[in-house]
């Protein structure tokens, strides 16, 4: 059991904690305030979410009107989206990647601090529309002309705007930050081949939020101007272009999509090894389909746009199935750490497994979606709902959870408990399959998504029910979740620096890590630079502490390749 | 090695039990509805191939997840690694070529289907443009009537089977999407500048009958109020249904607004019943279903004068007809091409 | 599972951490944020320039301001000389703090920051005498939001510059320690880059 203190509150004088974290520049604080904040958003949207599902259960509309409904499933989309998924993997990033680097920060530790602060504020904004005569109801999308001042003369659409603009610029701060670090700060002996491949799917999806984000930003720019000062981007009425905002909307959107599920990836590449106990299947060809998947993802947003009539459809279609290609590397290579492994089911393996098997799920419909004679008929509706919910809940929402149980005990000093996180992990998988999986049925049946209401003779009553019987159990499931947290923070089983016996360097120091993280670092040979001294030749042996003591050696960057590569 | 037979035998129960639930599961639904138009047709046979293709990978991928959480489970006290196996490059060119004949696969037939569906004929056998507004539709036939929504009912589009059917969709407001689930087929309603063309789609319809339809693309406060239905009917029915129309007469309903409707179905040159029962001067409706490829229809005689002859189906399919009131007494129903071999007898009640 | 740990040293070894802090090689950090930061202005201009281009390709009639107005171009030449003029009285200024004289730096520094001033002065009038506002129409809409953003950058390194003059007259640039110049230098020279891809886009070819 490890001897190192649990709580890193070492230095505190007198000042006050609260202080202490409003103006921390520590990447870790600024990580576990990114973790929190989505999660509070998460459960906000999540809300929501139960409204939307308890309005559908059966026809008719019960607890909502029809803009109430509207309201509902565009902040739900707009939160879960931008405010939960994007930040909470930013959050993790945040934690993690300097500790996998060997590096003592981010680059720009204030510019860190200053990029969470905005994101409370800008989703503040964007809920603020309920105080103001009604929240954005145009779809998380904002399709034009819907959105102009004609149609939605609201000013909830224009704190919309702005609150999606102080979110894009957060993360566009955020992904300077994480690649300058990336780039600058890795330990010695860290080559790019030799990084985690967590940090890899981090640099490629801040590549994607540097490259993409303005674009967005200069769309909504455009859009406020069409609104408040008269300006004519997308109203045909005065020889605008509608299509022009979905152009420049999913021109974002799709790498919007890889932001969200490339780091979720990353971390279930990272889980899959440690609990198979193997090196994952492939690294280098998992690097190159990442890095491929982030450039393919700028040749396909037009796929959203297939029933539009105004894109060359074969060209998009054909680009869409090739993006397909490395994402089918990556899952056979995931299937391939698996092979001959010795795996261990604990939580965060759990969730990896779960990870995987979803994912799957959405990738299949995406590629059903490709082909825009298919297209044609389940554009727009339920079955679209459905593969989203697959690739951003089944594929990112269950890599936040891994992560969150594979990194807690690095964050608090503090292992969640096993037997609560599986509680947790089969009632989410089952009320998240029940939920889901019908609506891939209701699409193919014809129900259109963002309705309130349907006809109860269009025999999609059944289906919304059980449905809706699933969106509660994934609500209660949290129960637990939450229930473990608290407990653990309480009075958990301490976790020690390495509980899971993982190989890459955030294992390397105490958990929680000091607040310049490292006093030593191990030598880098590999992307598995404690593979070494955890494991030695090949088999577990109980090494005494003071033989681990020993490998840690000062590295300085002339003697990267003074030990032979054949041991690790 | 006594606790492993019993696990075992789970496995195996899994190994087997798994995949067969799954391929029920996917091919008992996960279905589109049965077209209705022939580029219909089409697409459904274009999704049959796509999902066997999911299927396969899907029972692949799944089927080995499973396999390996139970075949390579670590034992309880097993301290040895496994071999840290850190790649192969032959099983790796493999795995890239596997989803790559797939998608290549996919996108061949996919370009295929897109050409039927995207096929446009010279002369169509009508015209019509479709309005969409916020939050109902008109449907402005090519030098005849429109037709928007009455009162509180949902506008109707009426279409001839058999023929080309154009549709040019137009909106001057916010967008739209045309969308009739049994035709497969979904096009927006874009709002276009004085440069810009609006979207068209063309359809043949292979079977009377209405159809729901709905807005498919968000359009504000009632989208989910923005419905429709398509009445599809021979070309005579159709031409009377415009007619009325244009004299002003409100058209012969459809099949969904009769008070009594009678189920008959024709298959191996028999009718399903051979007697019903109606109320006398009172409207109803038969809904008849041909269920083989041999001409039939229904004709209500008295003695050897017909008092309603319902258009034929030359091939499996169904229609509604709207049979005009009758007074009390005994009739017989035919089908006039098998006068003798299809025959019942129909009493109209006080 | 067992807990393996690796004792952290107690006491105040952080010679590892500060290896890595210290053993950045190549570009400075600042460098770094802002080419990227540049990257995504790029990004940003390319969804307003896409914007100009869509709006042009699907536009019915000529492509030009609305009637009664007109976009004045001698003075668009005049005001790209004052910019382009700039960003060689910058590169004056990052040249000479790299030699060390500070002299030539401060100087360089005034000379373009007043061009910059210059320029945005230009802008303004011309504003005034185009006989269009932003809601006549595409083209005024594209033209304004352009210019105008354009003009906001230019307005962001004027106040970059002022900085880099302040401290540059407090003498805290050297030789050795410089890195804000250059990074301000970088900048200028962006905004320049997409002023010279406007005025070719909007004046020239139209
Ligand atoms: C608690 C679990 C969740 C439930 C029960 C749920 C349910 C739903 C439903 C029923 C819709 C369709 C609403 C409509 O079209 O009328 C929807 C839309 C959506 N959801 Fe979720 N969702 C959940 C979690 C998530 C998560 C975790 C994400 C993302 C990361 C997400 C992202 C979206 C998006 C982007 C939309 C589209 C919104 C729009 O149409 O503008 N949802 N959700
Ligand atoms: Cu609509």
């Amino acid at each position: 059991m490890a001897t190192t203190t649990l709580e890193p509150r070492a230095g505190s004088y007198h000042r006050s904690w609260v202080l202490d974290w409003l103006t921390t520049v520590d990447h870790k604080k600024i990580g576990i305030l990114y973790i929190v904040n989505s999660f509070l958003f998460f459960f906000a949207a999540g809300f929501l979410a139960l409204l939307i599902r308890s309005e559908l259960a059966v026809p008719g509309m019960q607890f909502l009107d029809q803009n109430t409904y509207n309201q509902a499933f565009t902040m739900h989309g707009t939160i879960m989206i931008f405010l939960f998924v994007v930040p909470v993997l930013a959050g993790f990033g945040n934690y993690i990647v300097p500790l996998q680097l060997g590096a003592p920060d981010m680059a720009f530790p204030r510019i860190n601090a200053l990029s969470f602060w905005l994101l409370p504020l800008g989703g503040l904004l964007i809920f603020s529309g309920y105080l103001f005569g009604g929240a954005a109801a145009e779809g998380w999308t904002g399709y034009a002309p819907l959105t102009s001042d004609r149609f939605a003369p609201g000013v909830g659409t224009d704190l919309w705007i702005i609150g999606l603009a102080l979110v894009g610029t957060a993360s566009i701060m955020g992904a300077i930050n994480f690649i300058a670090t990336i780039f600058k700060m890795r330990a010695p002996g860290m080559t790019l081949m030799r990084m985690p491949i967590f940090v890899w799917t981090i640099l490629v999806t801040a590549t994607l939020i540097l490259l993409a984000t303005p674009v967005l930003t200069a769309g909504l720019i455009a859009l406020f101007i069409d609104r408040n000062y008269g300006g004519s981007f997308f109203d045909p009425a005065v020889g605008g272009n509608p299509i022009l905002w979905q152009h420049i909307f999913w021109f974002f959107g799709h790498p919007e999509v890889y932001i969200v599920i490339l780091p979720a990836m990353g971390v279930v590449s990272e889980i899959l090894p440690v609990f198979s106990r193997k090196p994952l299947f492939g690294y280098k060809a998992f690097v190159f389909a990442t890095v491929a998947i982030g450039l393919l993802s700028f040749s396909v947003w037009a796929h959203h746009m297939f029933t539009t009539g105004a894109v060359f459809l074969p060209f998009f279609s054909f680009m869409t199935a090739l993006i397909a290609i490395p994402t089918g590397i990556k899952m056979f290579n995931w299937l391939g750490t698996l092979w001959r492994g010795k795996l261990i089911l604990a939580t965060p393996m759990l969730f990896s497994l779960g990870f995987l098997s979803m994912f799957l799920i959405g990738g299949i419909s995406g590629v059903m979606l490709a082909s825009p004679p298919i297209d044609f008929h389940v554009q727009d509706t339920y079955f679209v709902v459905a593969h989203l919910h697959y690739v951003f809940f089944g594929g990112s929402v269950f890599g936040v959870f891994a992560a969150a149980y594979y990194w807690f005990p690095k964050m608090t000093g503090r292992k969640l408990n096993e037997p609560l996180g599986k509680i947790h992990f089969w009632i989410h998988f089952i009320g998240f399959n029940l939920a889901f999986f019908p609506m891939h049925q209701l699409g193919l049946s014809g129900m259109p998504r963002r309705i309130g209401d349907y006809s109860p003779d269009a025999g999609w009553t059944i289906l919304n029910m059980v449905s809706t019987v699933g969106a509660f159990m994934i609500a209660v499931s949290i129960i637990p979740f939450l229930i473990n947290v608290v407990a653990t923070l309480i009075n958990g089983e301490p976790a020690g620096d390495n509980p899971w016996e993982g190989n890459t360097l955030e294992w390397a120091t105490t958990s929680p890590p000091p607040p310049h993280n490292f006093d030593r670092l191990p030598p880098i040979h590999s992307e598995r630079p404690l593979f070494f001294l955890t494991q030695g030749h090949g088999h577990a042996v109980e090494r005494p502490e003071d033989l681990v003591e020993e490998e840690i050696v000062d590295e300085k960057p002339g003697d990267i390749e003074r030990r032979p590569k054949d041991l690790v | 090695m006594q606790p492993t037979a019993p696990r075992n035998r789970l496995r195996k129960m899994l190994r087997v039990g798994i995949p067969v639930l799954l391929t029920v599961l996917l091919a008992g639904c996960l279905l589109p509805p049965d077209p209705k138009t022939e580029a219909g047709r089409d697409v459904f046979n274009l999704y049959l191939v796509v999902l066997a293709l999911a299927a396969i990978v899907f029972i692949g991928v799944e089927g080995f997840i499973l396999y390996a959480v139970f075949r390579y489970r670590r034992k309880p006290g097993d301290d040895v690694l496994p071999e840290q196996l850190h790649g192969n490059n032959k099983v790796e060119v493999v795995w890239t070529l596997i989803p790559t004949v797939i998608v290549l696969v996919l996108f061949v037939v996919s370009i295929m289907t897109l050409n039927e569906v995207e096929a446009r004929s010279e002369n169509p056998g009508v015209t019509i443009e479709v309005q969409g507004f916020q939050w109902s539709w008109n449907f402005v036939y090519e030098d005849g009537p429109t037709i928007g929504p009455r009162g509180n009912e949902p506008p109707e589009l009426a279409v001839p089977v058999g023929e080309p059917v154009r549709l040019i969709l137009t909106s001057d407001n916010v967008i739209h999407a045309f969308y009739v689930p049994q035709f497969l087929l979904k096009r927006d309603m874009v709002p276009v500048n004085e440069n810009g063309t609006p979207n068209d789609i063309e359809f043949v319809v292979s079977e009377a009958g209405t159809y729901a339809g709905q807005c498919a693309e968000f359009c504000g406060t009632d989208h989910a109020g923005m419905v429709f239905t398509v009445n599809a009917m021979p070309r005579a029915d159709y031409d009377a249904y415009i007619a009325a129309i244009e004299d002003g007469e409100t058209p012969p309903t459809g099949g969904g607004d009769c008070e009594t409707t009678i189920d008959i179905s024709a298959n191996n040159t028999r009718f399903d019943i051979d007697e019903f029962e109606v109320p006398a001067d009172t409207a109803f409706c038969i809904a008849f279903e041909n269920l083989e490829d041999v001409p039939h229809n229904v004709a209500i005689l008295s003695g050897s004068e017909a008092l309603f002859e319902g258009s034929f189906l030359n091939e499996a399919g169904s229609i509604i007809y709207e049979v005009p009131a009758l007074p009390a007494g005994d009739y017989t129903f035919v089908c006039q091409a098998h006068i003798q071999a299809m025959a019942g007898t129909v009493t109209v009640t006080e | 599972m067992s807990a393996r740990t690796m004792q952290a040293h107690p006491s105040g070894e952080h010679e590892a951490a500060a290896a890595v802090a210290h053993g950045q090689s190549g570009m400075p950090m600042a460098l770094v944020g802002m080419l990227l930061f540049i990257a995504s202005e790029v990004m940003f201009f390319g969804g307003l320039f896409a914007t100009y281009f869509n709006a042009r390709a699907g536009f019915a009639g000529t492509w030009g301001p609305p009637e009664g107005g007109h976009i004045d171009l001698p003075l668009a030449a005049v005001l790209t000389a004052i910019l382009v003029a700039s960003s060689f009285t910058m590169q004056f200024g990052v040249w000479a703090i790299r030699r060390g004289d500070t002299g030539k730096l401060k100087l360089w520094t005034g000379i373009t920051l007043g061009l910059g001033i210059l320029f945005l002065a230009g802008q303004l009038y011309d504003y005034t005498e185009l006989g269009f506002g932003l809601s006549d129409g595409v083209f005024s809409t594209v033209f304004y939001t352009l210019t105008g953003f354009h003009g906001a950058h230019v307005f962001g390194g004027a106040i970059g510059l002022t900085v880099v003059l302040a401290r540059a007259l407090r003498g805290q640039f050297s030789r050795q320690n410089h890195v804000a110049v250059e990074a301000v230098s970088m900048y200028w020279h962006f905004v320049d880059v997409v002023w010279i891809a406007l005025f070719l886009i909007i004046y020239f070819l139209r």
